[in-house]
């Protein structure tokens, strides 16, 4: 094998390894941002989705509410107050 | 000639040479100056330049009723700003018109500012969208927490509100602030050379959500007992008026609710005396209903006994240079008549019998005068009098109820004392709260005297009549009391109409305060405030499960109420209720229109009478359950 040979390809070798890491670098630092991306992307619809339950505990609190639940049952029900003569808790 | 041009390159080059050592030399010295001397400043502006901090606002924690229902609630909503010097004049228009405002309440909002303003906060989301839609160069969107009350009116004066910063301004919002306040984050992103955020910012501090804060209260009878009041005043054509509903048992707080009442999610269309919560911060002087402290407090003595007879002078009475009436002229009285037929003029003399110091001793000891604890803010002590400023006039007075003043939460309070044989238990409304141990202010022999006779004052012969709902007793007092006028003497024709009582009378479950404001059509408690008491009671006892007919706890019966509705399949169609859950029977005999009597609880395992087809409606149906 001719030394001259050995010598380039050390060099050359040299000079490669760098390269690589360089590019391993930058995809990581691509991949990296894209993760980033897509955990804020994750955290804001978790965000969203406790805005949404908040929201739909307040609608569920607004249509139970206890006057409009009455009025209802009286209303549309046809059901009427329990009188004090009805058993109420066996 | 040639030695002139070797000598000309030659200086040319050194010259050249020369100015690029200088320039490197001033390179090197700008080198020293940009990375050692000024370092740490331009440091510092690089940071500035690529990372921002923001901070991110966290939801107020929920107030939830004694059943986990929802009384106030946080959720998002968006708000309307802009960066006030970016924004077109031409267009300020386009967003007043969008956001519904005045072109020149925005311009004064803008006019001369420079960065940060808000435009509409708090907005609909539609609003929101339309302004966003038109696409204005430094006008943004924000997100806020919002502040809802679902029972609106209802649990307004108890919960109070919150204010676009988020602060709680009055009510509970404001006095478990601390608690119920969320834990704003930061976090900081770093930015590219446009000045863009980049993802995966860190969080400095992490927002934190308020914690809940959990009521005694229950939203069913709140509801019941606001919509009682509101049609009392209503019919009376009162100013106003007040509600306490108190579990005696343990001084729980199931509704508190005053008239006019004022709808926290719209606050500010209200002026701020209707905010404040009538039944903890204003005081009226209670008349009558204190009676049954003064016969306490003369049973105490050993002197009276409850079969001991007073002579009411025939409806006049003077002490000192002071004449005291009675509505309706009384001969002799027992003690119970004293209550039943609400003299005052035997309430005083007893009071003279009994002395400032021991009267004075038990309607302290029963809460008046001093602060609940409550934990509600603006709670007012009410005003009793030291015992050494009372004279005869002002010892005979108290005792039926003028010259203190006292919140509607005292009253309640003051009445289970006499509900819990005579033990005082603090008031609560929010759990978890610390509250001052009970203590003893009657003997249980006493208090137990007393409360069979607020049975009386509450029957036919008594003046609470009104307050008795159908199938309970209730033991209770009326009040009626004259304004004062606030120059040291009393309104004429401004009453306040009171009643207070516990039910069912045999096994208390629900004491109840009830105040009404200047009524209009009578002026008297037993008219007034008692039908309030009965309307609440009468809803409030079914709804807790109170029978009407407890002679033991393994017998449990009922009427089932007569219904128009046809009848069901029942007779060949079912023949036999066993293995059939309470629900059903129940189901059964409402549609047939049988009374039910019902033993135990689980599932049916015997019937009488065993087959049903020959039943005929009203018809008593008698089954027994296995537990």
């Amino acid at each position: 094998m001719n030394p001259k040979y050995h010598s380039v390809r050390r060099w050359l070798m040299l000079l490669l390894l760098p390269g690589l890491l360089a590019a391993a670098q930058v995809g990581m630092a691509h991949k990296r941002l894209e993760l980033a991306r897509q955990h804020d992307a994750v955290q804001r619809e978790v965000r969203s989705l406790h805005a949404e339950i908040s929201r739909l505990t307040l609608e569920l609190a607004t249509l139970s509410r206890p006057e409009r639940l009455r009025r209802l049952a009286i209303a549309e029900l046809g059901m009427r107050p329990p009188t004090p003569m009805q058993v109420i808790r066996p | 000639m040639k030695a002139t041009s070797d000598i000309y390159v030659r200086r040319r080059i050194e010259a050249i040479t020369g100015l690029m050592a200088l320039g490197f030399a001033l390179l090197a010295i700008r080198a020293v100056d940009l990375q050692w001397l000024q370092a740490d400043k331009l440091q510092q502006l690089a940071e500035n330049q690529r990372q921002r901090e923001f901070s991110i606002s966290a939801p107020r924690g929920p107030i939830l009723d004694t059943q986990g229902r929802v009384l106030a609630e946080s959720i998002q909503v968006p708000s309307i700003s802009a960066i006030a010097n970016e924004v077109p004049q031409g267009r300020i228009a386009d967003i007043a018109k969008a956001l519904g405002m005045q072109k020149s309440r925005l311009v004064q909002r803008l006019r001369g500012r420079h960065g940060f303003v808000w435009l509409a906060r708090q907005i609909s989301p539609d609003t929101a969208k339309m302004v966003m839609a038109l696409n204005i160069p430094g006008v943004r969107q924000e997100m806020e927490w919002r502040r809802y009350n679902p029972l609106g009116p209802a649990t307004g004066h108890l919960l109070g509100f919150v204010g676009v910063d988020g602060r709680g301004l009055e009510g509970l919002e404001h006095s478990m602030d601390t608690q119920l306040a969320g834990l704003p984050g930061r976090m900081q992103v770093r930015r590219d050379a446009r000045g863009v955020s980049l993802p995966g910012g860190a969080w400095l501090t992490q927002p934190r959500m308020g914690r809940q804060v959990s009521l005694y209260l229950d939203a069913t009878i709140q509801s019941l007992a606001y919509a009682a009041l509101a049609e009392g005043v209503r019919i009376q054509g009162a100013k106003g008026g007040s509600v306490v509903v108190m579990r005696p048992g343990d001084g729980a707080v199931l509704a508190m609710a005053s008239w006019p009442g004022f709808n926290p999610n719209d606050f500010h269309r209200y002026r701020p005396n209707q905010w404040r919560n009538r039944a903890v911060t204003d005081v009226f002087e209670p008349g009558s209903v204190l009676k049954p402290f003064a016969v306490a407090a003369a049973l105490e003595t050993g002197r009276w006994r409850k079969q001991s007879r007073i002579f009411c002078e025939n409806g006049h009475f003077r002490v000192a240079n002071y004449v005291i009436h009675d509505d309706h002229s009384e001969g002799w009285l027992d003690m119970t008549g004293v209550l039943a037929r609400s003299s005052n003029i035997c309430a005083a003399k007893l009071a003279l019998d009994v002395g400032p110091e021991r009267l004075h001793h038990i309607l302290e000891k029963v809460g008046l005068g001093n602060r609940t604890g409550i934990g509600l803010s603006g709670e007012s002590p009410g005003i009793l009098p030291p015992a050494e400023r009372w004279g005869p006039v002002e010892t005979a007075t108290i005792a039926f109820g003028q010259g203190v003043a006292i919140t509607p939460l005292q009253l309640a309070t003051a009445f289970s004392v006499l509900v819990n044989d005579g033990m005082h238990v603090s008031p609560r409304i929010i759990r978890g709260r610390t509250h001052g141990e009970p203590y003893r202010v009657i003997p249980k022999k006493i208090a137990r005297t007393v409360m069979k006779m607020l049975v009386h004052a509450a029957s036919p012969e008594g003046t609470g009549v009104l307050a008795v709902p159908a199938g309970y007793r209730v033991a209770g007092k009326t009040g009626t009391a004259q304004k004062p006028d606030g120059h040291g003497s009393y309104a004429k024709g401004k009453f306040t109409a009171v009643f207070a009582g516990a039910v069912p009378a045999d096994d208390p479950q629900l004491v109840i305060a009830v105040m009404v404001d200047e009524p209009q059509e009578s002026i008297y408690g037993g008219k007034v405030a008692a039908p309030i008491f009965r309307h609440i009671a009468a809803a409030a006892l079914p709804y807790l499960g109170v029978s009407p007919h407890r002679t033991n706890h393994d017998w449990r019966s009922m009427t089932v109420a007569d219904h128009d509705s046809s009848r069901p399949e029942t007779g060949d169609a079912l023949p036999s209720l066993y293995r059939r859950s309470l629900r059903e029977v129940r189901k059964l005999a409402s549609a047939s229109g049988y009374q039910l009597h019902v033993h135990g609880s689980g599932w049916v395992m015997r019937q009488k009478p065993v087959a049903l087809s020959h039943m005929d409606p009203g018809a008593v149906l008698e089954v027994w359950l296995d537990d």
